[in-house]
């Protein structure tokens, strides 16, 4: 059953099917205008879109699925939030709420930003700075899955601890006259322009309950708002008229209906029939070459995630902590395999950071095989052979969605193949990473992969760092901890100009993949699969953070 | 109803159960029963000649061939094309009955599926006899309050929605696995979901059992036995259990062929066999998705099973036909 | 009589209690991973992950977590560990779903299962018993998802017959969308249940056939018609009732959750199936209960049925 359950957006690719994206107005080429309403696409009309499952929460403190935040850009906006642009343009961090970008101290630790003037919720009322205090003491205090991005701030460990919802964040300091917020983190992060532009920290009204607010979701600054919502079965966006906010995009449409169709092919067929608009997951997978072959270029298009799919191989237990037994595992499987197993819809690839990402050199040659062409099985058996491993007894982990579990059978066939006693072991994809997470699992293998959280190589480099091995909910499933990657990871996070550091993270990922560290396959696309009203030419194309820009959709 | 449908109301049946000549007489009559019986059996042989046609397939159950071509009818083709589909059935030694998405051969898995299916149907009938016929022998002989325990527990296993109680036992236990004592089941045995259809079953069988063993109990036979100085052990497997053997064989058909199905409904909710074992249900419940592209994927498996199951129900509808007329399982795979 | 019916019902409440303790230790004794782990995600905290077991009381002894569920239950407070949303509300929501099937496919079942059973009774030993017989059985013999599959794509999809699944609102599309969206389901789920009701309802017929009072019946010159009707059919279709009031209530309690899901109809038995994937407590146990409810009442009405005509019954127990 696809699950929204929070925390698993990265995990389990079946629900989750990360969507696509319009951004109206990147196709003519104009760079710098942030698209409005006036380029290109006519405004007005209603369109229904289709989910697999309900996002997990309609609260922006709450939501961690692809679902949940693809619908709240619409009506939430952070301080700091992306462009309104398709392709890499679209995961460059702008003023949001703020007037400008950040002012951070030399040292790292201290964000100095200023709210907009005149700003105002959906529902009329006046946006405080002190708002964003109250919105990250949510966040914080609802134990969301977010909390932890927040937990660099001085005093939110304390606060926390602290249990009660009224307590002070030292770290949080703002004035209702001026609108000036500043943060001091305990410790600079890299990444904290774009953990400030997460969907945890849109802004939301200081009295909002310290709950989960899903059914009555709370007004946002943006160009849409939550109406009728329907738990389980969908809920609207419907246009807020007042929005006008400088640089923002303004949506195109007035009502965006969003209906649960659990039957994937029943969205495939209903899509065809133009009874939805827009489906968020891929087509069914026995329809999509029917899909591909007829409306590619005029209703269908695929685009490469920021993604990565790889083997975890343990590090800490046999026959894994052995280096040329990784080699072989990484020489022996066949991306072009892989890549059937998700239905064509994976990039095959050699890097562990995915192509669209800052810091993404292309390993080339591959030191493991052209990923395009048949595996040298013969040097791997040999490798197997040399390393003194073969004929151990390896269990190959993989959840119960239908692409990882075939996933595990693959690798357990090939292991078998070079010389081990492989058996696929499947576990329920709730509990999956936090079994294989668990030290006392002493998983040898298995399946994993990882969307991002947001645009920045650290939210991938981190899943290698021997620096974040933790005995239990760890993410580092395989236990690598390289002394060279942990010191340059270290030393980039510290700074938030990713210009500055993508050469950096170019290094680890290239070290990751010649230690034969995991054994990294390739990056997951996903389908953006449009009815027949919705105008393809001028407002389809895919955002690299959210997939679908649902404000830049409009009717022909 | 003899099945338990009325659980207090079986001392006031009449006794069931024919004498064995003329069942069997009546048995050999009904040609159907009898057809349908073979098949059976040949579908047991066929899953025991699985290892067989691997050979002659020269494959695996478990073998992938995601990347590989096959040559039929003189043109070469892949065995899973770049989008995804896996090749029809080629009528030819390998992929005879084409691949699944992972590129693996359906006829070979087919057959070791049989051997798991068959094997999940006829262990968890053994089981379910066994429990059901201590449990009903136990509380119809000794009465009071042994009795009171045995049927109320039996109350509560026949008050659950099986299906429920089936899915919840398999996912849990398909991630913890058991240990009872000595006894330790790992999450990916087969054994879990034969255990779960065995136990969630014993009502079906134990009911009626209790029911003739009160009434028996109360006959001459039995008193004589008492009068010998026969022990209560004695009696209830000496004695009891010959008189029980008809109500038995009706159960037992139809207990492997509810069984079948129960294997394939737990599959079919992520609760049944794992893999890499392929079983009849689970290759089912993966074809469904696919049945557009490649709807042999659902259609061979489903076959296969509807088969099997029919035959299993033929026949014991002709045995109960012969032997006793009332028995029966109640449909719980909805 | 009166004492028979309040024994039954202590009986049921009984039954329930058990019920809802062994649910609750399934989930909570067999080893399956920590609630609290899964609810606080993939970047939690050791700190989160007690602040969650304080906050659900996971760190309580387990008869107390078991007591706070139940009155949770009990009062409709009952929220999902997986996304917290209202577990009773969802029940209710996808009621009416569930009901719509089970009262459908119920009356099918039963209208053909006895015009099967007494079609093959009358022709019992001819060539179309047989035919009818093996027909029947092949009823039985189909796994329903996969029957519901092939229905919902070849008959849906492929020919467009039907609508591909999903449930419609009377209120919302009309009674005739409503029907159109039931109609494969009820099919499929009575094809279950008809070969099991025409093969008792033959047997009992042959039996009927065979008493005494039948044959008086006959000698004292009745229309064969009026003795079939008056005589065999009323006497064979007791248990039959008996048997469908069970059988109803094991499909109104969740037990159709294969056909549920295979149509997509968002029942109460789908919602079982969705939240027992994700190893979700509250709502199985719920489902679980609700299922148990509704089979002991229909038991327990049986029982009492029987007991009101058969007086022998209750001085049996």
């Amino acid at each position: 059953m696809p699950g929204s359950l929070r925390g698993l957006i990265c995990l389990s690719l079946a629900s989750v099917a990360v969507s696509g994206l319009t951004a109206c107005g990147g196709d003519d080429g104009d760079d710098d205008a942030v698209s409005d309403a006036t380029n290109g696409g006519r405004t007005g009309g209603t369109i229904t879109t289709a989910y697999t499952s309900f996002p997990d929460y309609l609260d922006p403190a709450l939501s961690y699925t692809q679902e949940g935040w693809q619908s709240m850009w619409t009506v939430y906006t952070p301080l700091l939030t992306y462009k309104h642009e398709e392709g890499a343009e679209g995961a460059t961090v702008v003023p949001g709420l703020a007037e400008a970008m950040p002012d951070i101290s030399d040292d790292g630790r201290v964000y100095k930003l200023r709210l907009r003037e005149g700003l105002t919720y959906s529902d009329g009322t006046d946006v405080k700075a002190s708002d964003f205090e109250h919105t990250i003491k949510r966040v914080l205090n609802l134990q969301s899955g977010g909390s932890s991005f927040y937990q660099s701030i001085e005093g939110a460990e304390r606060y926390i601890d602290d249990g009660r919802a009224s307590a002070d964040i030292s770290g949080i300091e703002t004035s209702d006259e001026t609108g000036d917020i500043t943060i001091t983190l305990t410790e600079p992060d890299g990444r904290f322009p774009y953990i400030l532009a997460m969907n945890f920290a849109a802004v939301v009204p200081g009295d909002t309950p310290f709950e989960n607010q899903t059914k009555n979701p709370p007004p946002g600054v943006g160009p849409y708002k939550f109406d009728n919502v329907r738990i389980n079965r969908g809920y609207d966006l419907v246009k807020v008229p007042a929005f006008d906010v400088r640089d923002q995009a303004t949506g195109k449409l007035d009502t965006i209906t969003v209906e649960v169709v659990k039957n994937r092919r029943r969205q495939t067929q209903d899509t065809i029939q133009n009874k939805i608009d827009y489906m968020h997951d891929p087509p069914a997978p026995d329809q999509l070459r029917d899909v591909r072959a007829r409306y590619t270029g005029t209703r269908y298009e695929e685009f490469v995630t920021n993604s990565t799919y790889y083997y975890f191989l343990n590090h800490d237990v046999a026959p894994f902590d052995n280096a040329e037994a990784r080699e072989a595992v990484n020489i022996a499987i066949d991306k072009r395999s892989l890549a059937r197993l998700f239905g064509g819809l994976l990039e095959p690839g050699c890097n562990f950071l995915p192509p669209g990402m800052k810091g993404y050199e292309k390993v080339d040659p591959c030191p493991w095989g052209d990923p395009t062409a048949a595996p040298d099985v013969a040097k791997a058996r040999q490798l197997v052979e040399s390393s003194g491993t073969a004929g151990q007894a390896v269990t190959v982990f993989g959840n119960d969605e239908p692409e990882p579990r075939a996933l595990a059978e693959y690798l357990s066939d090939v292991l078998n193949d070079i010389g081990y006693k492989a058996r696929p072991r499947i576990i329920e994809a709730s509990v999956y990473p936090t079994t294989i997470g668990n030290r006392k699992t002493r998983a040898q293998a298995g399946f994993a992969s990882w969307f991002q959280d947001f645009p920045h190589p650290g939210n991938f480099m981190f899943l290698v760092d021997g620096d974040s091995i933790q005995p239990t909910n760890n993410q580092n499933f395989g236990n690598v901890n390289d002394p060279e990657i942990n010191e340059i990871l270290d030393a980039a996070s510290r700074n938030a100009d990713i210009e500055e550091v993508a050469d950096e993270y170019a290094r680890a990922d290239r070290l990751t993949v010649e230690g034969a560290h995991v054994a990294a396959y390739g990056h997951r696309e996903l389908t953006l699969f449009y009815s027949d009203r919705i105008d393809f030419e001028n407002c389809t194309s895919w955002h690299p953070v959210y997939n679908l820009d649902l404000t830049q959709l409009c009717l022909k | 109803m003899a099945s338990g449908v009325q659980p207090r109301s079986h001392a006031a049946l009449p006794e069931v159960g024919r004498p064995a000549g003329l069942a069997l007489r009546r048995l050999r009559r009904n040609r159907t029963a009898l057809g349908f019986g073979a098949l059976f059996v040949a579908l047991v042989a066929l899953a025991l000649a699985a290892p067989l046609w691997a050979h002659i397939a020269g494959t695996t159950p478990s073998k992938n061939h995601l990347s590989d071509t096959v040559v039929v009818d003189g043109r070469t083709e892949q065995v899973v094309t770049s989008d995804g589909v896996p090749i029809a059935p080629t009528w030819q030694k390998k992929f005879f009955l084409g691949a699944d998405t992972n590129g693996r051969d359906v006829a070979v898995r087919l057959l070791y599926g049989a051997r798991n299916s068959l094997f999940i149907g006829i262990a968890a009938a053994l089981i379910t006899t066994v429990l059901a016929v201590l449990l009903g022998t136990l509380a119809g002989y000794f009465r009071g309050w042994t009795d009171a325990v045995i049927s109320r527990s039996l109350d509560v296993l026949w008050a659950f929605p099986v299906l429920l109680l089936g899915v919840a036992l398999g996912v849990s236990l398909a991630l913890g696995g058991l240990k009872v004592g000595p006894l330790e089941i790992s999450g990916d045995s087969k054994w879990i979901p034969t255990m779960i259809i065995a136990v969630v079953s014993v009502v079906y069988l134990a009911r009626p059992i209790r029911g003739q063993v009160l009434s028996l109990r109360e006959k001459e036979f039995v008193e004589a036995a008492r009068a010998q100085g026969a022990g209560p052990l004695r009696i209830m497997f000496g004695e009891l259990l010959p008189n029980l053997v008809s109500t038995i064989l009706v159960f037992f058909a139809l207990l492997v062929a509810n069984a079948i199905l129960l294997e394939a409904a737990l599959s079919f909710l992520g609760a049944g066999v794992q893999p890499p074992e392929p079983s009849w249900g689970t290759m089912l419940a993966d074809g469904i998705a696919l049945l557009a592209t490649s709807p042999h994927l659902t259609i061979v498996p489903g076959l296969m099973l509807v088969l099997t199951v029919l035959s299993l129900n033929i026949f014991g509808d002709g045995l109960r036909d012969a032997l006793d007329p009332r028995g029966k399982v109640r449909p719980e795979h909805g | 009589m009166g004492r028979f019916v309040v024994r039954r019902l202590v009986g049921m409440v009984v039954v329930m209690f058990a019920v809802s303790v062994l649910t609750f230790l399934i989930f909570n004794v067999i080893p399956n991973g920590d609630p609290a782990d899964r609810m606080a995600g993939k970047n939690s905290t050791p700190a989160q992950i007690a602040a969650i077991e304080r906050e659900w009381g996971f760190d309580e002894p387990l008869y107390e977590q078991y007591l706070t569920t139940m009155e949770k239950v009990a009062s409709g407070d009952l929220v999902s560990y997986a996304n917290q949303t209202n577990v009773v509300e969802e029940i209710k929501r996808g009621l009416p779903r569930t009901f719509a099937l089970a009262i459908g496919a119920a009356l099918l079942w039963f209208a053909m299962g006895t015009a099967l059973g007494l079609y093959t009774a009358v022709r019992a030993g001819r060539w179309t018993d047989t035919l009818v017989t093996v027909l029947a059985l092949i009823g039985i013999s189909m796994p329903v998802f996969w029957l519901g599959a092939l229905a919902s794509y070849y008959l849906g999809f492929k020919a467009g017959l039907f609508p591909n699944g999903g449930y419609a609102e009377i209120g919302e599309a009309g009674v005739w969308e409503w029907v159109k969206h039931m109609i494969l389901p009820w099919a499929v789920l009575a094809t279950l249940f008809v070969g099991v009701y025409s093969r008792v309802l033959r047997a009992n017929v042959l039996d009927t056939l065979n008493e005494d009072y039948v044959r008086t019946a006959r000698a004292k010159g009745l229309t064969e018609r009026r003795v079939m009707v008056h005589h065999v059919l009323r006497n064979s279709l007791i248990p039959i009732v008996t048997l469908w009031g069970l059988d109803f209530g094991m499909v109104l309690g969740g037990g159709a959750i294969l056909t549920e899901t295979v149509f997509d109809l968002q029942g109460v038995g789908q919602y079982f199936a969705e939240s027992v994937g994700q190893l979700d407590v509250p709502p199985v146990l719920a489902v679980t209960l609700f299922g148990a409810f509704f089979i002991v009442l229909l038991n327990t009405l049986v029982d009492i049925a029987y007991a009101a005509l058969d007086p022998r019954i209750r001085l049996s127990s």
